[in-house]
């Protein structure tokens, strides 16, 4: 099986079934990406494809230096933090959070669900996307470093604070 | 975990083990630590737990619907390659089987073959050239960080930056190195485009192989490149490329000296301050072409002749402009950030040969020998057989269809 880098070099050079097959490996996650950060699944959705059009169009200046997967969230990332400008209220992340955890979720696990997000609700920012990130994209520290522009080591010590601050709230649940 | 600080491992250590991001020794070391320690074993639990926690925050899948307009993209943007895969692949005498059985046929199926191996073949070597040298001109290639996009904007057009703008300009680029955003040196003095070398022979190789990209980092800058090389019998080698804030460079370069023996350090300006005026001069006049091309069409008063031909002069300035913005961003980029070429080596060769030495470093350095004789030699065979595999399967086949069809002809005479 081809590796994601690889295949981004062979679509850039005309290989479209290299591009058929990244869509497919990355269509829920990208999905899942939009949809845990932003409160309409339709946006979600919409978003989600314009970062796969934005990854069309710019294929040309591609180039390999971090790994496929950081560049694909950093154009993720960077379409979040727009749209939150746009809808010009960051700070009200909380209350998001909480209203997805009341609305629409997989029967078995309601309870636990609105927990976690009231609890990841109460994150810092900074912290609560790195944990995310981690745990949701399954990126490595260093994937994680590219995307959001920092150190690796910047990264571990707040992903550790962050898994200390929600472990913090999530106790009294139990 | 209070308890824990006193231990070996902190439990940030403990994390970044279950997450698989401990340095290779220290996690050979926390795995046998683990085994016998309770209290990091309750701390790795607990991360555990928290991970199967927050798979309760689940989400339902994308629409099918999602997928119509991307792949439509796809196929707008691809429209001429596609046409050409899919005649190459349309070769439907491949599953009638029938077709082998006679000579002349397979001849032919033996020259398709040939082709279309040749036609895999090509564009992969030519990758296979490509590749490294992309590698190397990396810092040739557009890095565009947002803070400097921004600046631009705002010093050429003083335009405001969209949150499109934004995605654009992260678009052109990977991630940019952590640390401090780009700044235009404008009116600061002459811009300057720095490079050093530095060849250095290190006392302890893994220590100084490791810390390279820590420096790095902790100078604000990042690694572009970095090859090791360890041949048997030989030395190893390494080398790195790396991009350090120019501010930084200094403070940079000594801390490296410290790893070990400076055999040789080279270093070079070179001036840009001309070609970036330059350079700026021309983007802005493009600019207001540009923009007197858009106010001549918004009139749209002229001949529907005059107006295709302010179209197509509009779409090559800007085509223009683009091209500008991006030598313009290189160029920033290189008198901002350094680069700065290591090449680390160890002192293997020099141990050996000095003087009487005693049999336990002896043994010891046979034993170093040995273990990467086989490391080299599985990693050869592993090279060999990804690069012979697939076409050794793939002639096999060639050959072994004729074979199987003359057998059983030879099988059903013999019957009859
Ligand atoms: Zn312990």
């Amino acid at each position: 099986m081809n590796s994601d880098d690889q295949l981004i070099l062979e679509f850039q050079q005309g290989a479209r079934e290299a591009f058929v097959e990244l869509f497919e490996r990355y269509r829920e996650p990208i999905y899942g990406f939009f949809r845990r950060r932003l409160e309409h699944p339709a946006r979600a959705e919409e978003l989600a494809q314009e970062c796969f059009l934005a990854l069309l169009q710019n294929v040309q200046r591609y180039e390999p230096r971090a790994s496929f997967r950081s560049y694909l969230y950093g154009i993720a990332t960077h379409l979040v933090a727009a749209e939150r400008r746009k809808a010009g209220r960051e700070v009200v992340e909380n209350e998001k959070l909480d209203d997805r955890a009341a609305g629409r979720n997989a029967a078995g696990n309601h309870d636990a669900g609105i927990w976690l997000r009231k609890a990841l609700g109460h994150l810092e920012p900074s912290e609560r996307e790195i944990l995310m990130l981690r745990e949701y994209e399954q990126l490595s520290y260093g994937e994680i470093a590219a995307v959001l522009r920092m150190p690796v080591n910047t990264v571990r010590s707040r992903l550790f604070r962050a898994r200390a601050a929600l472990k913090n709230q999530l106790l009294p649940v139990k | 975990m209070e308890r824990h600080a006193q231990h070996a491992f902190e439990a940030e250590e403990v994390m970044a083990y279950l997450d698989g991001e401990l340095e290779a020794r220290r996690a050979a070391e926390l795995a046998v630590h683990l085994v016998s320690c309770s209290a990091c074993q309750e701390v790795a639990q607990g991360f555990r737990a928290l991970s199967e926690r927050m798979l309760s925050f689940e989400v339902e899948r994308p629409s099918p619907a999602m997928n119509a307009r991307v792949l439509a993209a796809l196929d707008s943007s691809t429209s001429a390659n596609q046409a050409r895969t899919s005649r190459a692949l349309d070769h439907g005498a491949w599953n009638g089987r029938p077709v082998f059985a006679r000579p002349r046929n397979w001849a032919i199926a033996c020259v398709v073959a040939l082709v279309v191996t040749l036609a895999l073949a090509i564009p992969h070597t030519r990758r296979a050239e490509t590749l490294p040298a992309s590698g190397r001109n990396l810092r040739n290639l557009v890095a565009v960080e947002p803070g400097l996009a921004k600046s631009q904007a705002s010093d050429l057009e003083a335009q405001k930056v969209t949150p499109e703008d934004d995605v654009q300009s992260a678009l052109a680029g990977a991630p940019p190195p952590p640390g401090e955003e780009l700044k235009a040196p404008e009116n600061v003095g002459p811009m300057i485009v720095q490079t050093a070398s530095l060849n250095i022979l290190a006392t302890n190789y893994d220590q100084a192989s490791a810390a390279i990209d820590k420096l790095a980092a902790a100078h604000g800058g990042y690694v572009e490149k970095l090859d090791a090389k360890a041949q048997t019998g030989n030395a190893r080698e390494l080398t790195a490329s790396l991009r350090i804030p120019t501010k930084q460079l200094d403070g940079f370069l000594a801390d490296v000296r410290k790893l070990g023996r400076v055999e040789e350090e080279t270093r070079s300006n070179e001036e840009v301050s001309d070609q970036y005026v330059d350079l700026q001069a021309r983007l802005k006049s493009a600019r207001a072409t540009e923009q007197r091309l858009i106010e001549l069409l918004g009139t749209r008063t002229g001949k529907l002749q005059d107006v295709l031909e302010a179209e197509r002069e509009l779409a090559r300035v800007r085509g223009e402009i683009e091209s500008m913005q991006g030598q313009s961003t290189i160029l920033l980029h290189r008198v901002n950030y350094a680069t700065v070429q290591v090449d680390l080596s160890e002192e293997y060769r020099q141990v050996l040969g000095s003087g009487p030495v005693s049999t336990g470093s002896k043994l010891r350095n046979a034993l170093v020998e040995g273990f990467r004789n086989l490391q080299d030699g599985a990693v050869g065979l592993l090279v060999f057989l990804f690069a012979v595999g697939p076409s050794l399967l793939f002639w096999l086949a060639i050959l072994l269809v004729p074979g199987w069809f003359a057998w059983r002809r030879f099988r059903a005479r013999a019957q009859a």
